[in-house]
């Protein structure tokens, strides 16, 4: 009983929440987004782009659903009122859909599909597949300039509503910092921002975040979940994966705001581009981030195939938001996508040069050399831009030169930079008399020097000789069918730019160009979901007929259009969101709105941070955190024989050898991805696992958790050198838990917090002051030195505290 | 304001849960994890009657045998090939399956009989024969269903274990046991839902990955918890040095106090979830050392269970863990032996493999038996494929290897609603395909596209594993990027032959 009546209750409540935003009253019903997505859901399963159009009929068309059914019609063109559909969804004894299909017609949605057809059962596409068009900004009350608020409040006004008050400035601070940087704001960042009274002084603040360093780490993490980038191969022995250059560009293509039509086209083709450059090429590294095998006995042509359902299927979630994996076996059933595209598709990645199988090899080929961290990278650039002006330079002395013969003019124009370089430096060769022949010496032997530090990298690269693609039978590598097929694109998504070639290179051209209806729409939700925890489309993998309708679809049509007219610039779209009322908005509660989903966004952010973010905040807070850019993942404590517990002998990465030190205490993007067993703390915190793509983490709330985060090592760790900063810092117990406070959440404790605090602090000083032992055992847990000027009962006691907090939503929650 | 803020906790979490995946399709299972929190009241505390229909079964044990067994030389009796020793494979028998990379290249495929002395033991039905690796087991044989037709189309470990631990080849899917989780929520809350075990091996040759018992696109609270012989049972259960439980409680409550100043603040129902999640940890550190100490075992369990059940870590110990975890309320649990993957020395390796196993598969049974469990509890034995008639590498009649085999493999299950002493399928006398109750070869080879009796491909294994535990295969769905996504596809068939 108890049962039912809730689940009535949710269910109605449900049907309030979805229905109020669709239905607009007397207006003409809108085919794409309330009726098309009756038909995905309760008619296409039968009657859609897979049915056999011989002898079912198909409901995905205009031009099928009028079709001359013998007498009748399913939608009568001319008759509206006379079409079969009317007759059949209110039919008691022969019901459309039947009796005993899964998914049966509500009382709304017959309601909607009568006014439709009496409407005239007009078809439109659906939306996402139309490219997005700026509308007119509305007209709302407040005077906004930020177009994220003009949509938001044009909503709210709708359902007579504001916007919430904004949060305090503290606050706000650290919810902006969080959001862009993935750490509270500096001690100093934060105080010069509270101090800071002109009108602009967030705007400010939110600049001087866009360009620290750890922007890019942060905003790097979501792309990596995405591609689903590993440390290792992923399947059976799971070796080690030489691929990290990879996820070292990813940061500095964020930092440098390296605009994203260029960020996708590297990754997807950087080999194809003219000349390509060091970054360019790892970018490609992309199109290597399938998990690969080297089992003994397997068929090569099976993971031939595999690797490149994985890819496409990355594409499809990560770039177009649709779900291709259908298509693989059958065409889709819901959008309209053939099995005969995903091959299209399928071919475009089909003649890269690499093996199927792995090998188990760390550099399984091809692969380039590149530089192994930040600032070896930084470093290389330096060079570069260097041999950039010498060779300008040198350029431009070229034709002024008398003794140069017409063979060297034509060997200098045809050499690339490299060779330029080769040439000028050439003691014997012609070029010596250029005034830049000593530097260009000194430079190649830099750049000799600096390239032996260069580490391996995963690349893609093109077969010479393209190989067949074929539509294979359910997606059967065996069972190729009828005519090798050409790289092509789904129809429904537009097509090919005339010019483009038929490669990776033509592909990128095409997702990027200006009426691509999807990527910019997907690419802006992904930064939507970064800023605000949850994205204008709740499905972020998934744009097509069977994914929801956008909270603003108006907005979101907006933004991705301004994505593309900015030049597709990533900071410029984060800057809007963040500076944007709706962002500022206090996260709490009200109770004046029925909105647990936040669909209306009139509240602010409010969400439990990610695995990564747990561990590096505290890792700050605790004045433990290295700051080291990039390199080889690093392996902090884990608890002993998880992974020999589950490797294959012959693994490489049975043995978990932890490291010690500085690397300890890396930032956790730079955490090592096993991908069949990555770190605990991360899994415990709903990271993926990488093997495939996600782009939307689940936030579980479990007592593992719990227990991570009170007993785990590096927590602890953290805990006790929290505390000594405290003690060190500060004076009197309210001053430090004021300080904590201040580092955790940006501003003091109030009085409840500060009595909590205390309490426990008591309790902790009695406890340990009694039992120096108990004291010692705590603070010796983890390889950080304890300071042992300090007192061990005053320390052990406030590292409980910290403890604490540090898992307490105080630090837990984004607010 | 009239607001209870525990249940409107779980109200929107549902609500957030619905809207995730469909909005109209809403898994019942969805419902049953709100069903379950005991705030709402006893009676809905579990799904323990089932989700669409009445369960046979309130839990299932999954004794999962990684790397393949030799059903050859363990569960199906193939006299007739020792005629044939030596001889090449009939071209008609191998019938155009293909074969791995390791035993491809080989100039013949020489018939390879078991070395093993079988017993032909009583049950309900005709008898079942059993190898003499297994005397432990065979006692027990009249509580079993051995199944001699399972099939698969994988023919390398990832692939195939991976397929049938999440019902697809390509990793990314949800496991069978997340999938249970995700469907029939706890019948304890004090622990973890989802159990799992990995029982030691001296021949632990093939990987095990966190996707055979990951969440993949479910929540990742269903995937499974990795109960350890090593360590802390349950990761980062116990406190640190230096901090005692009296200590711990002092935390939580101020952990407590700080938590409730933010729900005050900002209304946010989940910081109470999140203090509640708090106070079951303090729970589990006392629940999980009082499962795992056995010194309130008899002597008899340890005379039923044999010595090695002292050890931890050993598989008897782990099966002795799953009784207590059964006993406990956990429905949900599974073992994983490593090392059957006898590509060549097959007999030295499977008379090891065998030996871990044998003596904890039987206990386990009685010892649910003796408890009145059995009935209710559904244990199931088996690997992601068999073994080939024919042997790889060098063939003598004391030594063989042989290489993966899908077209048949045994999998025996019990209690739970399973007919006890039967058999079912049956394969060819090379123990190479399927055959049908006659003893003809089915034509064309069946398929995982349409049952054919008799038959058991690992999709209407899992059906079947699901029908038990009173859920719907067809039903219970998930919606992920667009598509209601389910354990076993668009396939499986629930095997009512082998239901009570």
């Amino acid at each position: 009983m108890i049962r039912r009546r809730l689940q009535s209750t949710i269910v109605a409540s449900l049907f309030a929440l979805i229905l109020a935003p669709c239905v607009f009253a007397q207006s003409k019903v809108n085919f794409s987004r309330q009726i098309l997505p009756i038909l995905s859901n309760k008619c296409f399963v039968c009657h859609g782009p897979d049915a056999e159009a011989d002898d079912n009929l198909r409901l995905d068309s205009y031009e099928s659903a009028t079709q001359d059914l013998g007498g009748y019609h399913a939608i009568h063109p001319d008759e509206p009122a006379e079409s079969q559909i009317l007759i059949r969804i209110h039919d008691a004894d022969d019901p459309m859909p039947p009796l005993d299909a899964e998914k049966q017609l509500t009382e709304e949605e017959r309601k909607l599909l009568d006014q439709w057809v009496r409407e005239g059962g007009s078809y439109a596409k659906h939306w996402a597949f139309v490219p997005p068009q700026k509308s007119e900004l509305p007209d709302a009350n407040q005077a906004n300039t930020n177009p994220v608020d003009a949509f938001v409040a044009a909503r709210l006004a709708e359902q007579g509503l504001q916007f919430a008050a904004p949060a305090d400035k503290h606050t706000l601070a650290r919810r902006a910092a969080l959001v862009l940087t993935g750490l509270p704001p500096d001690t100093d960042e934060l105080q010069q921002f509270l101090d800071d009274h002109r009108d602009d002084a967030y705007a400010r603040f939110v600049e001087r975040l866009l360009a620290n360093p750890g922007f890019g780490e942060h905003q790097a993490r979501y792309w990596l979940d995405a591609v689903r980038y590993g440390d290792t191969h992923g399947l059976h022995l799971d070796n080690r994966r030489g691929i990290y250059p990879y996820r070292d560009w990813v940061v500095r293509a964020m930092n440098q705001n390296l605009p994203l039509d260029e960020f996708i086209t590297w990754q997807l083709a950087g080999d194809l581009l003219p000349n390509p450059t060091v970054p360019q090429l790892v970018a490609t590294g992309y199109v290597r981030m399938n998990p690969t095998t080297s089992e003994g006995g397997v068929i090569p042509a099976e993971f031939q195939a595999k690797n490149n359902f994985d890819r496409v299927e990355n594409l499809g979630t990560v770039l177009l938001g649709v779900t291709l994996n259908c298509c693989r076996c059958h065409t889709h059933k819901y959008d309209p996508i053939t099995q005969t595209e995903f091959y299209n598709l399928f071919a475009f990645f089909n003649s890269t040069a690499e093996s199927a199988l792995d090998g188990n090899k760390y550099d399984y080929g091809p692969v380039i050399k590149a530089p192994t961290d930040q600032a070896a990278w930084d470093a290389w650039q330096l060079l570069t831009d260097e041999l950039t002006a010498l060779l300008e330079n040198a350029d431009s002395q070229v034709t002024t030169l008398d003794s140069l013969r017409e063979a060297d003019l034509t060997a200098w124009r045809t050499a690339d930079a490299t060779e330029r370089l080769a040439l000028l430096a050439d003691a014997s060769g012609s070029f010596k008399q250029l005034e830049g022949h000593s530097s260009a010496i000194d430079l190649q032997h830099r750049f000799k020097a600096a390239e032996e530090q260069f580490t391996t990298t995963l690349v893609a690269k093109e077969l010479q000789q393209p190989r067949e693609t074929y539509l294979l039978n359910r997606g059967e590598y065996d069972q190729p069918k009828g005519e090798a097929l050409e790289p092509a694109v789904p129809s429904v998504m537009g097509s090919l730019p005339k010019d483009a070639p038929r490669n990776r290179l033509g592909l990128a051209r095409w997702l990027t160009s200006p009426d691509h209806p999807l990527v910019s729409r997907v690419i802006m939700n992904q930064i939507w979901i970064r800023t605000f925890g949850l994205g204008l489309v709740r499905t972020p993998e998934d744009f097509g007929l069977q994914g929801e309708q956008p909270t603003h679809p108006e907005l979101l049509d907006w933004l991705a259009v301004e994505l593309q007219e900015s030049g597709w610039d990533h900071k410029h779209m984060l800057r809007m969101l963040v500076n944007s009322r709706t962002f500022q908005q206090s996260s709490a509660w009200r109770s004046d709105v029925e909105d647990a989903d936040n669909r209306l966004w009139a509240r602010g952010p409010r969400f439990r941070l990610d695995a990564e973010v747990l561990r590096d905040i505290g890792l700050w807070a605790s004045q433990l955190l290295d700051p080291h850019m990039g390199g080889e993942g690093v392996k902090p404590y884990q608890p002993p024989g998880m992974w020999l517990a589950m490797a294959h002998p012959a693994s490489n990465t049975k043995q978990y050898v932890r490291d010690e030190g500085t690397r300890l205490y890396r930032r956790s993007l730079y955490v090592y991805w096993k991908r069949t067993s990555p770190h605990p703390m991360m899994t415990l915190f709903d990271a993926p696992n990488r093997e495939s793509s996600c782009v939307r983490r689940s936030r579980t709330n479990t007592s593992l958790q719990s227990l991570g985060l009170l007993n785990e090592t590096q927590r602890v760790e953290m805990a006790r050198k929290f505390a000594e900063r405290l003690v060190k810092t500060a004076d009197n117990d309210s001053q430090r838990i004021d300080q904590m406070f201040r580092l955790l959440a940006c501003r003091a404790a109030n009085d409840r917090e500060q009595a909590a605090c205390v309490q426990l602090l008591e309790l902790m000083r009695k406890r340990y002051s009694g039992s120096a032992d108990d004291a010692k055992s705590l603070l010796t847990i983890g390889d950080a030195g304890t300071d042992d000027s300090l007192n061990a009962t005053e320390v052990a006691a406030w590292t409980q505290v910290c403890a604490t907090v540090l898992a307490s939503d105080i630090a837990l929650m984004l607010y | 304001m009239d607001r209870q803020p525990l249940r409107e906790y779980d109200l929107s979490i549902t609500r957030r849960q619905l809207f995730g995946r469909s909005a109209l399709g809403v898994g019942t299972a969805a419902m049953a994890q709100l069903l379950g929190s005991p705030l709402l009241g006893s009676d809905v505390v579990s799904q323990a009657d089932g989700l669409h229909h009445t369960a046979k079964a309130k839990r299932v044990i999954y004794l999962f045998m990684s790397g393949g067994p030799s059903h050859h030389d363990t569960w199906d009796y193939k006299p007739k090939m020792m005629d044939m020793f030596g001889q090449d494979l009939p071209e008609h028998i191998r019938d155009g399956q293909r074969i791995t990379g390791m035993t491809s290249g080989q100039k013949t495929l020489p018939v390879c009989p078991s070395k093993y002395k079988f017993t032909k033991y009583d049950n309900n039905d005709q008898g079942v024969w059993v190898s003499e690796l297994l005397p432990y087991t065979a006692q027990v044989a009249n509580e079993l269903c051995v199944v001699h037709s399972t099939f698969t189309e994988a023919i390398n470990h990832d692939p195939a274990i991976t397929y049938i631990q999440t019902g697809a080849q390509i990793p990314g899917r949800p496991s069978l046991g997340a999938w249970l989780s995700y469907g029939l929520g706890s019948m304890n809350e004090n622990l973890p839902h989802y159990v799992v075990m990995h029982a030691k091996s001296q021949f632990a040759e093939q990987s095990l990955f966190n996707r055979l018992w990951g969440s993949g696109f479910l929540p990742s609270d269903h995937q499974g918890i990795l109960m350890r012989s090593e360590g802390d049972p349950v990761l980062y259960l116990s406190n640190p040095t230096g901090v005692t439980r009296t200590d711990r409680r002092a935390q939580l409550d101020a952990l407590a106090a700080i938590n409730a100043e933010q729900h005050r603040q900002f209304g946010d129902p989940e910081v109470l979830a999140r203090i509640r999640q708090h106070e079951m940890a303090y729970r589990m550190q006392a629940s999980v050392p009082e499962l795992m100490d056995l010194s309130t075992e008899p002597e008899s369990t340890f005379q039923l269970y044999g010595e090695d059940a002292k050890q931890p870590g050993t598989f008897a110990a782990c099966c002795l863990n799953a009784r207590r975890l059964a006993e406990r309320g956990v429905r949900n649990i599974q073992i994983f032996h490593r090392g059957w993957d006898a590509h060549g020395n097959l007999p030295q390796e499977h008379e090891s493999q065998c030996k871990d196993v044998d003596q904890g598969c039987a206990a386990l049974i009685k010892d649910l038996r003796q408890r009145g469990m059995l009935d209710d509890t559904l244990v199931i034995w088996g690997g992601e494929f068999g073994r080939t008639a024919y042997c790889q590498g060098g063939l003598t009649k004391e030594n063989y290897g042989r290489d993966h085999h899908p077209r048949c493999f045994s999998v025996w299950m019990a209690g739970g609603g399973i007919k006890p002493g039967i058999t079912y399928g049956r394969t060819d006398d090379y123990g190479y395909n399927i055959v049908d109750e006659h003893g003809e070869k089915l034509t064309p080879q069946p398929t995982k596209e349409t049952w054919t009796p008799g038959t058991m491909h690992i999709h209407d294994l899992n059906a079947t594993i699901l029908h038990l535990l009173g859920i719907d295969h067809r039903k219970l769905t998930y919606r992920f990027q667009g598509r209601d996504f389910r354990l076993t596809d668009v396939h499986g068939h629930v095997i009512q032959d082998i239901c009570v």
